[in-house]
């Protein structure tokens, strides 16, 4: 993977959804930032911020009422929903704050998954399969139901069926909000690892400034605007008098 | 994704509740039994009417005295059919064999026993005319019409009942005094549309109208029956045999015939029209049980699509095309109404023959019908059933489903 090469481009992204009294809310505001190959970034910010909507957009779950987003070069703003899937199959990873693993499926059909809807011969999936779960150190829990797991172990499982499609991105949305600090920390080294080790761009969605602080840069949204994007800030304190600024 | 990943999905998805699945499969049993069993009943009817026509002979015209019965008041009695108009019939081009028929009831004794039948006075060509075939001795000939002998050619139940030796031939029985020989033995042949054949005593028509019933009118007799050559065509010959028997019987145009034809095999295929509406109203009333196990189906798949909505998000995240969901909705349902109709299948034609053949004795016909049913019933049913719950399935927004609870 080429250093410097734009995973991410966001240009002047708005979004507003319908309301049904009538009218529109608008819920980001001209969001502009670019991540590079190679970036840790978090983005950060209360609930209601909009943070979650602007995961959708990146993870190219849903697509802007304005501006331009480039994924890999592609621009996804006017795509279907199957060229989407398709987008979302070959070049993300996600991992999910609740895991959202299929209970019923064991953990290597799991990770498979994505593999299958990438038209992957079975043997290549099984074989890749088997290498992220070694990866993430579940290499004797392939036959497992994810209802057999805890909590850290589901979000390996999630991780390995994040990295088997061997995406640019992965996007985790508050990958430790349902674990304990301790396994949340895992996670997050886990992460750090990852970025480190095998140069994977990872954009992690959070309200906390303690887990942002894994990253190398954070991006705030406040109310649908970015507040501060740059690196992580010694302080939270920064973000807030920022914050209490654009009030102002 | 690969035949085999959607087959895995399905049988997965499906064996994740079992009972409900169950009950659905059930649905889609007792619909396909359902109509394979009444497809087996009206076949069974259908083969049992044809069976009893075909020891007949479809190419048989059976010609009555007397009017047909018209408001009630039926003019038959004047027996206006006589042997001589068998004898015209009969140099009919298109006529293979002709018997004047007389019918008497009988008290025969034979020793010390005596059993009560029906007589007939025929000629030799009645064995031709109803395809009797002759187990011991033979049928009289035209020398014993022509002689008015006292010859007899018995049923195989008669003999039995009068207690006779096995081949009863030469042994003299008595019918309102009148000894007869018997000559022959008919073989066995079962019950027929026209009633027993095998519980008879045919004796020549001369012999019945002078000896036994001493009649006033000896040229007189109530029925004729007549077989047509393989090759006739039945309504022309009966147009023929109609216009003949008019004008020998003098009637004026405007009168009412004074005789009935009844075709046999005109009658069939009434019997044979009937027996297929009959068919179809069976079919129909089961198919309606068919249908709600379809509509059981696609509840099942709505409520599936419904409490998997999470699933379906996680699937569509990770890239799952709208068509990869279509598809796996799909192969489910139609793997429910597979099963369904395999197993309904295999217990209706198991049931229909089970009961049919080996408990009622029926010959249950086998036909490929069943299976071309219950194959084009997990088809179409699957299909139908499922299409709408795996485009509700398709369309569902990953980010929605994906926060569904």
């Amino acid at each position: 993977m080429k250093k410097n090469e734009t995973i991410i481009s966001m240009n002047k992204i708005c979004k507003s959804f319908p309301l049904e009294i009538g009218g529109v809310q608008q819920v980001l505001f001209d969001i502009t930032f670019n991540i590079q190959a190679g970036e840790f970034v978090a983005i950060m910010g209360p609930s209601g911020s909009g943070k979650s909507t602007c995961m959708n957009i990146v993870g190219a779950l849903d697509t802007p009422t304005s501006g331009t987003y480039e994924l890999y070069g592609q621009n996804i703003s006017n795509m279907t929903s199957d060229d989407l899937a398709r987008a979302r199959n070959e070049h993300i990873g996600f991992v999910f704050q609740n895991f959202n693993l299929l209970p019923k499926r064991n953990v290597l059909d799991n990770v498979m998954l994505p593999l299958m809807y990438r038209g992957m011969s079975p043997e290549e999936r099984i074989r890749r399969s088997r290498e992220m779960l070694h990866r993430v150190g579940l290499e004797n829990f392939e036959t497992y139901l994810p209802t057999q797991l805890s909590g850290g172990m589901k979000q390996r499982v999630a991780i390995a069926r994040a990295l088997a499609g061997e995406p640019k991105l992965i996007l985790a949305d508050e990958p430790t909000g349902a674990l304990d600090s301790k396994m949340g920390n895992e996670i997050l080294k886990f992460f750090k690892e990852l970025n480190k080790d095998l140069g994977i761009t990872i954009v992690m969605i959070t309200h906390e400034f303690d887990i942002a602080r894994y990253a190398n840069r954070l991006i705030h949204i406040y109310d649908g605007r970015i507040n501060y994007d740059g690196p992580i800030p010694a302080s939270e304190a920064v973000l807030v008098k920022k914050t209490n600024k654009g009030q102002k | 994704m690969t035949l085999n990943d959607i087959f895995k999905e399905s049988w997965l998805s499906i064996g994740g509740n079992k009972v409900r699945s169950f009950l659905t499969v059930l649905g889609i049993i007792i619909g396909v039994m359902a109509v394979v069993i009444m497809v087996a009943v009206g076949e069974t009817v259908e083969k049992e009417i044809t069976d009893q026509f075909s020891s007949l002979g479809t190419n048989t015209v059976v010609i009555r005295a007397g009017a047909a019965q018209t408001g009630g008041v039926r003019s038959g009695s004047r027996q206006t059919l006589t042997i001589d108009d068998a004898e015209v019939i009969a140099k009919l081009p298109d006529v293979a064999a002709v018997s004047p028929i007389q019918t008497s009831g009988a008290q025969v004794v034979y020793g010390n026993k005596n059993w009560s039948t029906s007589m007939m006075g025929v000629y030799p060509d009645y064995t031709t005319v109803q395809n009797i075939e002759i187990e011991y001795g033979s049928f009289f000939d035209t020398t014993a019409v022509r002689n008015a002998s006292t010859y007899a050619v018995i049923g195989p139940k008669t003999a039995t009942e009068l207690g006779m030796d096995k081949n009863p031939v030469g042994e003299v029985v008595r019918v309102q005094n009148v000894p007869f020989v018997i000559v022959g033995v008919a073989k066995e042949r079962g019950d027929s549309a026209m009633g027993s054949q095998d519980d008879m005593i045919l004796i020549p028509i001369t012999t019945l109208k002078k000896r036994v019933q001493g009649s006033r009118f000896p040229n007189a007799v109530s029925m004729i029956a007549l077989k047509l050559f393989q090759d006739a065509d039945n309504s022309v010959v009966i147009d023929q045999i109609s216009a003949m028997l008019r004008d020998r019987h003098r009637l004026r145009a405007g009168d009412d015939d004074d005789f009935q034809i009844m075709d046999m095999k005109q009658i069939m295929e009434t019997m044979t029209t009937v027996t297929g509406y009959l068919k179809l109203l069976l079919i129909a009333i089961a198919a309606v049980s068919l249908l709600v196990g379809a509509i059981g189906i696609m509840n099942m798949m709505l409520v599936s699509v419904a409490e998997r909505t999470r699933e379906i998000g996680i699937r569509k995240a990770i890239g799952a095309r709208e068509q990869n969901i279509i598809i796996q909705f799909l192969s489910e349902s139609i793997m429910i109404s597979f099963i369904g109709s395999m197993i309904g299948l295999v217990m209706g034609v198991g049931l229909s023959q089970g009961v049919g053949r080996f408990i009622l004795g029926y010959n249950v016909p086998f036909s490929a019908w069943p299976v071309v049913l219950s194959i084009s019933v997990a088809v179409i049913v699957g299909l139908a059933s499922g299409v709408m719950p795996a485009i509700k399935a398709a369309k569902l927004n990953p980010i929605d489903s994906l926060r569904y609870e």
